[in-house]
């Protein structure tokens, strides 16, 4: 193995040691297994259904212990000689067995089934592609990075004035993000944890997902469908700016695309038409 | 029903026709209990490996780090760790647990308990332990290729697994060994079908059989149909990889053609989730007996149960697609894979009212297999009802390939199959050996499996929920999971709590079978009526003298007009009215 190896491993260690030291810092549990901070409109409908489904899961989920561990420490040998024998096949049986079927079906299935399909059809599957004050971003993601593209001032992809960013997709606070996105190699999946939303790009297609911000900052966004060795270090920033930033930030980078961008490199010129497909 | 005529055959009297290419059922179940428990040591270790980098990445991993990763002093490489991420999870699946469950129990316990001399296709029997066993070496072969083994997951999606993102030849290996596997299980499943409808005892009807045929039957049902489709998958990746197809390339590498990943998911899943039930048919199968044996009392809902876990069977083979939410199928196909796999928690929930309804006013013994059997409906409750998050899309925009998920799966599949294979193994063990276990060490062992199990689990799905997504060798790169070292930490030391836990059983295991004088075990010692405990122990390589005839049902137990004191009755015998 090459020096830099071990020494990038030795880095690591002296990073893994201050991390944990950091961790340290006192944190309440529940704080400590909670998602990161939610900054969009949308995530507190994954949290109500995640919250649901857990309730429900603890009524059921006790039920279960009831009987593990009452019926074990009703009916042990000791304090319960004779068994009762039945074959629970009588029609009581039955009908409390149907009962318990038909209250999981009504209680759980229906409910999750139900409330999904609305936020999906409402919400996460409701693409403000036609919404002029969208914000249109292509991504490329490929081993082991993201490349985001903005249309620039012409408002047409894959032309001089388009704005790439490596690893960095700025976005303007409160207006929705509209990403069409594929893959140059393998499966990606763009994953941004702080708006609970996940969609794979796919090599030979094309995904849709959006979001929206209410909060200026920086966050993270991973790759989250295994990529090769190094899909851990597969990570971008998303820069949440406000609306005089995000436009202060695109004059500047206008300028500079259409200053550096070398129109004979095909390379450069991975967009598409927007929604072709 | 007995429509076949079943010879006896002499006693087999070389090493080599009675341990290596022995025909008889018992034998090869013990095989592969042994080729299922290396496996499960290997996988173990790797598991291990994963879990302290994880935890602590970076930092040479102790004791024998040294030893494995001489080139980066201890500490496990990234193309190692996706190595060994890929190569636990297909170990696992396809090596340790299918070989224990199916291989182990389906063979040894199929013919006792329906009274059948052997399976009905001993040599196919015998040749799809050797097949196993072959596709074993390759698969540990191609850990010693100079580009090392996969590295692509377990799922071993394209184009990552085609040579774009895997050039070594352990990819093409992994695809022969799974393959060669896919051959060995379905002769396996060819001949535990055959065997439990031609060769059933006269007078056991299907409803008479053991929940536990049940299980194995059903299951031998599913692994015919579904992994001859995973078969199909992975030779035309390994087309792709050594013949230069295009099936499932596009994009930029697809120089030629255009082909579709996602076909892949497709065909991968349609075995794949019917894979999870595979698993875990059989451990259900057990349990429900195990829990009525040790209750003392019949089966509560015996005709319910079976009849939910063959509608479970079936739901099984059509609810494949959430697996895929992400790709972003279209809303029709997901809203309809949503709606199909939460129908499954309507048997689900059935059945396990029957498993507690057996439980109710019983008179439980706790005996080692009964602890692993409620061990079973403990961690299957958790991992069945976690799978409702995970079903449901919305929720699995966010879960989708996290920590919930690794949690959540391996609660249903290691857990509940693991302590499922436990609870066969202690059950069945005086009839396999002729010796019982140490029943005190056996308790010891589930105490201390139990308990670091949860917390292992658990934490996986509390690391989950705070957004860690799976597969990365140092996930402390993303700032938000910071917070989440102390708890990873935590799971690791449970990991090697359990780790440590299992060295009890081998102890107990290899203590028991070949120690010296050890005393015989007595032919029915845990009191019950299934036909094997009406034979000696070890069970001699006929099985069975007289071929028996079966008047009543698997659990007649507790029946209080028994004669002459016992609580149980013989399933040769005729049902005593109550």
């Amino acid at each position: 193995m090459d020096i830099s190896f071990s020494e990038r491993l030795i880095g690591m260690i002296a990073t893994g040691t201050e991390l944990i030291v950091k961790a340290e810092e006192s944190m309440g549990f529940w704080q400590r297994i909670s998602p990161p901070e939610d900054i969009s409109s949308t995530g507190h409908l994954i949290e109500w259904l995640f919250f649901y489904t857990t309730y429900v899961n603890i009524f059921w989920f006790a039920l279960v212990c009831f009987g593990i561990f009452g019926f074990s420490f009703l009916y042990s040998k000791k304090r319960h000689a004779k068994p009762l024998y039945t074959h629970g096949n009588e029609k009581k049986h039955l009908l409390l067995t149907a009962a318990i079927g038909l209250g999981v079906f009504l209680s759980v299935d229906m409910v999750i089934t139900k409330v999904s399909t609305r936020d999906l059809k409402e919400v996460f599957w409701n693409f403000p592609e036609n919404d002029p004050d969208t914000i249109k971003v292509q991504v490329l993601a490929q081993q082991w990075a993201w490349n985001f593209r903005h249309a620039g001032k012409d408002g047409e992809f894959n032309t001089a004035d388009d704005v790439v960013e490596l690893n960095n997709l700025v976005v303007p606070v409160g207006k929705k993000v509209m990403i069409q996105m594929t893959s140059k190699d393998v499966i990606h999946a763009f994953y941004l944890p702080n708006a609970r939303i996940k969609a794979d790009a796919i090599p030979g297609r094309f995904a849709k997902l959006w979001f929206d911000t209410n909060k200026t900052g920086k966050f993270e966004i991973a790759c989250a469908e295994m990529c090769g060795n190094h899909h851990y270090l597969m990570k971008a920033q998303l820069t949440v700016l406000s609306a005089e930033d995000y436009e202060r930030w695109t004059n500047e980078s206008q300028e500079r695309a259409i200053a550096t961008n070398d129109t004979e490199n095909m390379d450069l010129r991975w967009g598409w038409q927007w929604g072709s497909k | 029903m007995a429509f076949v005529e079943q010879h006896i055959h002499d006693a087999p009297t070389s090493f080599w026709s009675k341990y290596i290419v022995s025909y008889d059922h018992k034998v090869i179940g013990k095989q592969f209990l042994w080729y299922g428990i290396f496996f499960l040591m290997v996988g173990g270790l790797m598991a291990l490996l994963i879990r302290w980098t994880l935890a602590y990445p970076g930092v040479p991993f102790p004791v024998i780090g040294n030893l494995l990763f001489p080139h980066t002093n201890g500490v496990v490489p990234p193309d190692t760790y996706a190595m060994l991420f890929t190569m636990h999870g297909t170990i696992m699946i396809f090596f340790a647990i299918t070989p224990i469950l199916t291989g182990f129990l389906g063979n040894f316990c199929i013919p006792l308990l329906i009274g059948a001399r052997d399976m009905i296709f001993p040599t196919l029997n015998m040749l799809s332990f050797w097949f196993a066993m072959a596709s074993g070496v390759l698969l540990l072969g191609s850990l010693c290729l100079p580009l090392g083994a996969a590295a692509g997951g377990w799922t071993s999606y394209p184009t990552l697994s085609t040579n774009l993102g895997q050039p070594g030849v352990g990819q093409t290996l992994w695809l022969l060994s799974l393959f060669l596997f896919g051959v060995s299980s379905t002769m396996g499943a060819v001949n535990y079908i055959t065997t439990v409808i031609t060769l059933r005892a006269p007078g056991m009807g299907y409803f008479k059989m053991p929940l536990t045929i049940w299980g194995l039957w059903l299951t031998a049902i599913l692994n015919a149909i579904f992994v001859p489709v995973l078969g199909a998958g992975l030779l035309l990746l390994t087309f792709d990889r050594v013949f230069g197809t295009t099936f499932f390339l596009a994009g930029a590498a697809a120089t030629s053609g255009k082909g579709d990943p996602i076909l892949f998911q497709h065909v991968f899943w349609i075995f794949g989730h019917p894979e999870v039930y595979i698993l875990i048919l059989p451990a259900w199968g057990l349990v429900s007996d195990i829990l009525a044996f040790f209750s003392r009392k019949p089966a509560f809902g015996y005709k319910m149960t079976a009849l939910s876990l063959s509608a479970i069977t079936i739901l099984s083979t059509v609810v494949y697609g959430h697996h895929m939410y992400t790709t972003q199928m279209s809303p029709l196909l997901t809203q309809s894979f949503m709606t199909l796999t939460m129908l499954i928690s309507i048997p689900s929930a059935i059945f396990f009212a029957n498993w507690l309804g057996t439980l109710w006013k019983g008179s439980i013994r706790f005996d080692s297999p009964m602890l692993f059997a409620l061990g079973v409906v403990f961690v299957f409750g958790l991992g069945g009802l976690t799978g409702l998050y995970l079903a449901s899309t919305s929720i699995d925009l966010y879960l989708h390939d996290t920590y919930f998920v690794v949690g959540h799966f391996h609660y249903t599949m290691a857990a509940s199959v693991l302590l499922g294979g436990f609870a066969g193994t202690y059950f069945w063990f005086p009839k396999m050996f002729g010796r019982m276990m140490d029943e005190r060490l056996a308790k010891i062992h589930f105490w201390a499996t139990m308990l670091p199990l949860n917390g292992i689990f658990m934490g996986m799905m509390m690391v989950g929920w705070a957004g860690m997504h799976r597969r990365l060798y140092n996930p402390f790169i993303y700032e938000f999971m910071h917070k989440l070292i102390p708890v990873n930490q935590f799971i690791t030391f449970s990991a090697v709590a359990m780790g440590l836990a299992q060295f009890i059983f081998l102890y107990n295991l290899f203590k028991t079978v070949f120690s010296k004088n050890y005393p015989a075990a007595p032919a029915n010692p845990w009191n019950v009526g299934t036909l094997e405990w009406q034979i000696p122990s070890p069970a001699p390589h006929y099985n069975f003298l007289e071929i028996p005839h079966v008047k009543c049902g698997p659990h007649e137990l507790g029946n209080p007009n028994l004669p002459d004191g016992r609580d149980f009755q013989y399933q040769t015998e005729e049902l005593v009215k109550a």
